[in-house]
């Protein structure tokens, strides 16, 4: 198993760069992506026609840009026009001294919040415009506000333990996301040097030396998981003691979930050794659905996001998933052994699955 | 006798690859086992090996079945197979230690037999350099000392010469006689190339579609051909035509064309000339060279299969 292991260690020392490649990847995605994650407001020009262009302009945009959601920014007409009719946004918004009009180029969803929140905008001002009558509207708008602030009903929210509720950290997910994505290329690739072994003749000469199968595949196995886990653990280290990210405090806890996630991980990727013949095969098989998995499981997107019954029992099939929940709940809310114990129950069955079943493949084969 | 083989038997998809074949191997002695591709000769060797199971039939170590026991036979053989087993991006040094290791040898005299082997097959001065960069002779030649760290009793060399260069060839061969003639070695070569068998073996196998069609010592098998002549003949200008009326004349009991003339296998003692000359004149050519050769294994070959080697 060691002559093994060492070996595979000495083929990688000689050409790291797949590794480093798919290591400083995770980072740069994550960098990329979590930060254009943080400004998630969607700008939405807005015109005006009217005489009293500016006043009409100086009256709404305030207003609108009360909601953090939505970003409005003052254009001329024929800008504003162009920009939709090119394409560069899919609404811009026409105002008038009373109305509006929502000027579009699709009927995606996006759109019709945005009209579900300008509708809701200018319905409001109409009433209080109604109710101050000739009073000054603007007075009655702060009395109101300040009404709300101490209203007889109100909302509370409070976390299981008693404290405040985490703002949900979508940068943090997608740290772990594209850590994971990265890492199951690297164990899938380290994995399939078992089938490139059998390819190149090197496992037959191995089956006919002393050294048992069982230590044949460990020495494969173990150096996969070594490595996938090594890539997963050091990005991890380097986010949070260089980029200071906030990982929670149970460090220890996630690096032993990325264990799990690794361990599970190398499995899946035996079970494709067993389907596939060739390690050309492999390459081009589990390259084009291993990227697929972060899309049903949902890592790119807000949780909730993903509502399809058959997508999300996909996802469950897959260690990703789980991977991901527990990690979240560790690094987000800080819980313990109990609350994680199922995500690593199921990381752990599938492995044992995968692996009795990828192994049986590959040796019927042989036979 | 040191490996036999009882109507060893090995089918794919219910064709029979190997067919009821038995041949022994003797401790010390160095067997040729020749054949076309597609003979079935690799799947001998994998059988024989203990590396894929027979469908029928049994292979004996020292009159002991391995097909239940796999590890007697392992411990004591070497096998060199036809590619290039070894990792292209590791040194000639780096493979063989790895060899070395899982074959257990005691890391005290690992080091010490690693140079022992880039000696013999010539790249101890090389040893450091990545296989990837070698030229085939040399992956061959390191393909081949893999199979000899652990001093295996019998070496089972899968047609190692496939695809090189003269040079190389030439210290492979050398390679395998040292080891048999110094260091008692078994030896089980296949090959599709005669020469070499000739070379290097005191006995010989001749398979074909599966089957062993005959066995013995060199001038055993050419004692196959002791009724027979092998003549060959040049002409002006050839035809299928003339083949064919040759293939008539009554006597001859091979025709074929090669790079260098027409080969004519006829009855021995029966005086041909005449009858060729007056046939090859008939269909309106002439003869400008005539020879008759000393048999060769090569003409065992075309005797008994009706087919060249490199067919």
């Amino acid at each position: 198993m060691f002559a093994v292991f060492k070996t595979q260690i000495r083929k990688e020392l000689r050409s790291p760069w797949a590794l480093i490649l798919l290591l400083v990847g995770s980072i740069v995605l994550t960098l990329i992506f979590a930060n254009i994650d943080q400004d998630t407001s969607t700008t939405v020009p807005i015109f005006s026609t009217e005489e009293k262009k500016e006043e009409v302009l100086n009256k709404w945009e305030p207003l609108l840009n009360k909601n953090s959601n939505f970003n409005f920014v003052v254009e001329e007409d024929t800008a504003a026009r162009k920009l939709v009719e090119e394409g560069e946004h899919t609404a811009v918004l026409q105002l008038f001294e009373h109305d509006y009009r929502l000027i579009t180029n699709s009927s995606m969803p996006a759109v019709q919040m945005l009209e579900d929140y300008v509708h809701m905008l200018f319905t409001t001002e109409a009433q209080l415009q109604a109710a101050a009558g000739n009073n000054n509207v603007a007075a009655l708008r702060a009395e109101v506000e300040s009404y709300l602030q101490e209203a007889p009903l109100q909302i509370q929210t409070e976390a299981l333990d008693g404290g405040e509720v985490p703002d949900y950290n979508m940068g943090l997910q997608l740290l772990f996301g594209f850590t994971l994505f990265m890492a199951m290329f690297t164990i899938g690739f380290q994995v399939n040097a078992v089938s490139a072994d059998r390819a190149n003749g090197v496992w037959d000469r191995m089956i006919l030396s002393p050294i048992s199968k069982t230590a044949m595949y460990t020495g494969h196995l173990c150096y996969s998981f070594f490595i996938g886990f090594l890539q997963v653990g050091l990005v991890f280290l380097i986010f949070r003691y260089i980029l200071h990210y906030d990982l929670g405090g149970h460090l220890g806890m996630i690096l032993f979930v990325a264990a799990i996630f690794s361990l599970s991980m190398v499995s899946v990727a035996m079970l494709f050794t067993g389907f596939i013949k060739t390690p050309e095969q492999f390459q081009v098989i589990y390259s084009s659905v291993i990227p697929i998995i972060p899309v049903i499981s949902g890592v790119y997107m807000p949780p909730g996001t993903l509502s399809n019954p058959i997508l999300l029992f996909i996802a469950d099939l897959f260690p990703l998933q789980h991977a991901m929940n527990s990690l979240m709940d560790i690094a987000l809310y800080g819980a313990g052994w109990d609350d994680i114990a199922l995500q690593i129950a199921f990381m752990l069955l599938i492995g044992v699955i995968c692996m009795g079943v990828g192994i049986n493949l590959i040796e019927r084969r042989n036979n | 006798m040191m490996i036999e083989t009882v109507k060893l038997t090995k089918s794919f998809k219910g064709k029979n690859v190997v067919d009821e074949i038995n041949f022994y191997i003797d401790e010390g002695e160095s067997v040729g086992l020749l054949g076309p591709n597609g003979a079935g000769k690799s799947t001998t060797i994998s059988v024989i090996s203990s590396l894929i199971k027979p469908s029928a039939g049994d292979v004996k170590l020292y009159g002991k079945s391995i097909i239940k026991n796999p590890a007697a036979i392992r411990k004591i053989l070497g096998i060199v197979p036809q590619e290039i087993a070894l990792y292209e991006e590791l040194s000639a040094y780096e493979n063989l230690k790895f060899f070395g290791e899982i074959y257990k040898v005691k890391r005290s005299v690992l080091e010490e037999r690693i140079q022992e082997i880039l000696d013999m097959v010539g790249l101890r001065e090389r040893q450091k350099e990545l296989v990837k960069t070698f030229s085939g002779g040399m992956k061959r030649r390191v393909n081949i000392g893999a199979a000899l760290l652990h001093r295996p009793k019998i070496i089972i060399l899968d047609e190692p010469t496939v695809g090189i260069d003269p040079q190389s060839r030439n210290h492979i061969l050398e390679t395998v006689q040292k080891l048999n003639k110094e260091n008692g070695t078994t030896i089980l070569y296949t090959s599709h190339y005669m020469e070499e068998v000739e070379q290097l073996c005191k006995r010989v196998y001749i398979m074909d579609h599966g089957k062993i069609v005959a066995s013995g010592s060199k001038t055993e098998l050419l004692n196959i051909l002791s009724s027979e002549d092998t003549i060959k003949i040049h002409l002006n200008e050839t035809s299928d035509d003339i083949l064919k009326k040759i293939q008539q004349i009554e006597s001859v009991r091979h025709v074929d064309e090669t790079d260098d003339g027409i080969r004519i296998i006829s009855k021995k003692g029966n005086n041909i000339l005449s009858s060729l000359i007056h046939t090859v004149e008939s269909q309106g050519a002439e003869i400008t060279n005539y020879q008759i050769e000393t048999p060769s294994l090569e003409d065992v070959f075309l005797h008994l299969t009706g087919r060249t080697l490199r067919d």
